[in-house]
């Protein structure tokens, strides 16, 4: 019930609304009918009941005494009843009529009446009579009429107004209907499917539904704001991670530059003196010494070394098949898998692309290797005059993904979101198409150079 | 005959332990060191040494530039990489911009002075660190064919597959057969190593290689 509370509503108005019209247009119909009826069978008893008394013998011997025959008009006359009577002999020569008949009816049946019924005639002042002529034993005619105005007037008048006001009413009601759907119900429904379908924080609502009730245009307007305010709030958080990422990325990049530029280079000067010493020539326990010393530095260097790869490997600065090459050899040499990399005819792309691609190709063979167990990764790099492509493809296990990074981010998972985010920095787009039931994952990357400006699409 | 050697490194401690390397040494004399791109290419230029250290990293011109300036300028120069960068693809970029070796600083004094004197006659130079995965005592490589051999210059000179296949009328799938072939005769696992060691073992020439 409370569903469907709207339509109920309406309808409860517009069905009685109609049924009412029908029923007085019918009611107005009927009540026509059976008024002409009774029209009819009033004239026609009024002239059988005229033509009997004129038929009694009485009746004739009076008449044949009386020469004039306006005398008659007594008898006939004696009708204390509504409606016009008049007597004529077969020529149509009035014999007797009602008062007021004779200046009335001979305009009336100027046409001629068929003899024995009634019917309608149009009077000449636009009445409507209903006239019938009933012939008598003398080969005359009693006609007898009455106007509808006159029997029927406040009859008919008040039975018409009132279904024409009923009926009114009933359109008056349809036109509430029309106004409840067009400005309420219809704003309001779609006002619902927007917003239910709306993405909280990235899509606007219509600002305004001019056909709307005030109401509704201020609640559409304090949505609008509500989104805005998600959208502007998103748009804050992503610039925060962006900056989280950018900083962290700088931070390491530093990092390495520091570990690099001292002690690595401090260590190497301390292995170099080692080695140096070496060539003196010692005692047994002191060239063990100097032997471990030499392992100790050169583990050192290693180390450091590599904790400067870790961080921002240097040889990103060699471009970015160079720097592609370079780790999936490495990478393929540390986990022990095939990585096939095609890179061919790249043009030379900006750093943070590099870093982007960089990152994201190592991101995404960690977890080809360590959650998709692959043993077969394809890298691929190309450029087609517009967009830089980097794709990265296994044939590991793959996992179920429908393209909600935020709800991998929910449960842990960052590596996607990362990668996500990697190229939102860099105005790229990403797709990450994964099925744990057609095996492997498959990563696309593509972002215009040069540069345009805009987003890729 | 000595050896004119020129030394550029910024970092003032290793410096002096280079030179501590080359001290007391008869066929090796420094002339000149440089603690940046800038200064190490005007000792380079006016010294005319026949060996130049350079470190890849260091202020001004990093050293990759400065070798790639020295061969553009035409100076008999050999060029030896002397860093702490022990990924493949600097040494891959200094060969094609011209340097004859490559060694690391954390080499031995002993190693250091072989790689001046093989570089100095115009020999090539890779450090066993960074070129040589697996190596074994007494490895030779198998003859590469001709094909293999045109195959694995166009990849060291940095083409694709694809680019090699449509240079040389062939399939992309036979290039990847010629690379599989040579990786297995050399002894590599990738490109960048295949190259290194067809240097390494002489199967190519620096010259053939370069940009």
């Amino acid at each position: 019930m409370r569903r469907h509370l709207l339509l109920i509503l309406t309808l409860l108005v517009l069905i009685p609304s109609l049924a009412i019209l029908i029923v007085t247009g019918w009611g107005v119909v009927e009540h026509e009918r059976a008024m002409k009826k009774i029209a009819e069978s009033y004239v026609l008893d009024l002239a059988q009941s005229v033509a009997a008394r004129v038929d009694r013998p009485r009746f004739m011997h009076r008449a044949q005494m009386m020469t004039s025959s306006r005398a008659l008009d007594s008898f006939v006359l004696d009708v204390s009843l509504p409606g016009w009577v008049a007597l004529v002999d077969e020529s149509g020569n009035l014999l007797a009529a009602s008062s007021r008949a004779q200046d009335v009816l001979p305009q009336i049946w100027q046409g001629g009446i068929p003899v024995g019924r009634t019917t309608l005639v149009e009077g000449p002042f636009g009445d409507t009579y209903t006239i019938a002529a009933i012939p008598t034993s003398q080969g005359w005619y009693v006609i007898s009429a009455v106007s509808w105005s006159q029997l029927l007037g406040p009859m008919v008048r008040f039975s018409h107004l009132w279904p024409a006001a009923v009926g009114l009413l009933a359109i008056v009601g349809m036109c509430a209907v029309w106004a409840f759907w067009r400005w309420l119900i219809m704003p309001l429904l779609s006002l619902e499917s927007e917003v239910s379908a709306l993405k909280w924080g990235k899509d606007l609502p219509k600002p305004d539904d001019p056909p709307a009730v005030w109401e509704l245009r201020r609640l559409r307007k304090v949505l609008y704001q509500l989104a805005q305010t998600a959208r502007e709030r998103e748009e804050l958080r992503q610039r925060y991670v962006s900056d989280l990422v950018r900083v962290q990325e700088e931070e390491r990049t530093k990092l390495a530059r520091e570990i690099h530029d001292g002690p690595l280079q401090d260590v190497t000067a301390l292995l170099q003196r080692i080695l140096l010493l070496k060539q003196e020539s010692w005692n047994e326990r002191a060239e063990k010494y100097i032997e471990i010393a030499k392992e100790s530095a050169v583990a050192a260097v290693r180390e450091l070394r590599a904790l400067c790869d870790t961080l921002s490997p240097p040889w990103l600065d060699l471009g970015l098949a160079q720097a592609l090459t370079e780790l999936t050899d490495r990478l393929a040499r540390t986990y022990g898998v095939k990585i096939y990399l095609e890179s061919s005819e790249l043009p030379e792309v900006s750093k943070d692309i590099i870093l982007a691609f960089f990152r994201i190709t190592q991101e995404a063979i960690n977890n080809a290797v360590k959650h998709g167990c692959a043993k077969n990764i394809w890298v691929k790099a190309s450029y087609d005059g517009e967009f830089v492509v980097l794709q990265i493809e296994d044939d590991g296990s793959g996992f179920e993904f429908e393209g909600d990074v935020e709800a991998l981010r929910v449960k842990g998972h960052r590596g996607i979101a990362n990668m996500v985010e990697r190229m939102r920095m860099i105005k790229g787009k990403i797709d990450v198409q994964s099925s744990s039931l057609e095996k492997g994952t498959t990563i696309t990357c593509k972002v215009s150079f040069p540069f345009t400006g805009e987003e890729t699409p | 005959m000595v050896i004119k050697v020129v030394l550029a490194d910024d970092h003032p401690l290793t410096r002096e332990g280079f030179k501590s390397y080359l001290e007391g040494k008869e066929d090796i004399k420094l002339v000149g060191e440089a603690s940046d791109g800038e200064s190490a290419w005007e000792v380079i230029k006016e010294q005319l040494p026949d060996v130049a250290l350079i470190d890849i990293r260091m202020p001004g011109i990093d050293g990759v530039s400065l070798v790639r300036r020295v061969r553009q300028e035409g100076l008999n120069v050999a060029c030896l990489m002397l860093t702490s960068y022990d990924a493949q693809q600097y040494v891959l970029a200094s060969l094609r911009a011209g340097a004859k070796g490559y060694i690391l600083k954390t080499a031995s004094p002993e190693e250091l002075l072989r790689a001046i004197e093989i570089v100095a006659s115009q020999g090539v130079y890779l450090d066993k660190e960074v070129a040589l995965a697996v190596e074994e005592p007494g490895f030779s490589p198998e003859q590469l064919s001709p094909r293999e051999r045109e195959v694995l210059l166009l990849a060291g000179r940095g083409e694709s597959s694809k680019e090699i296949a449509s240079k040389l009328f062939i399939s992309e799938r036979t290039v990847q057969t010629h690379l599989a072939s040579i990786y297995d005769k050399l002894g590599a696992r990738n490109k960048t190593e295949a190259l290194l060691l067809a240097l390494k073992y002489g199967v190519v020439t620096l010259e053939e290689l370069l940009e």
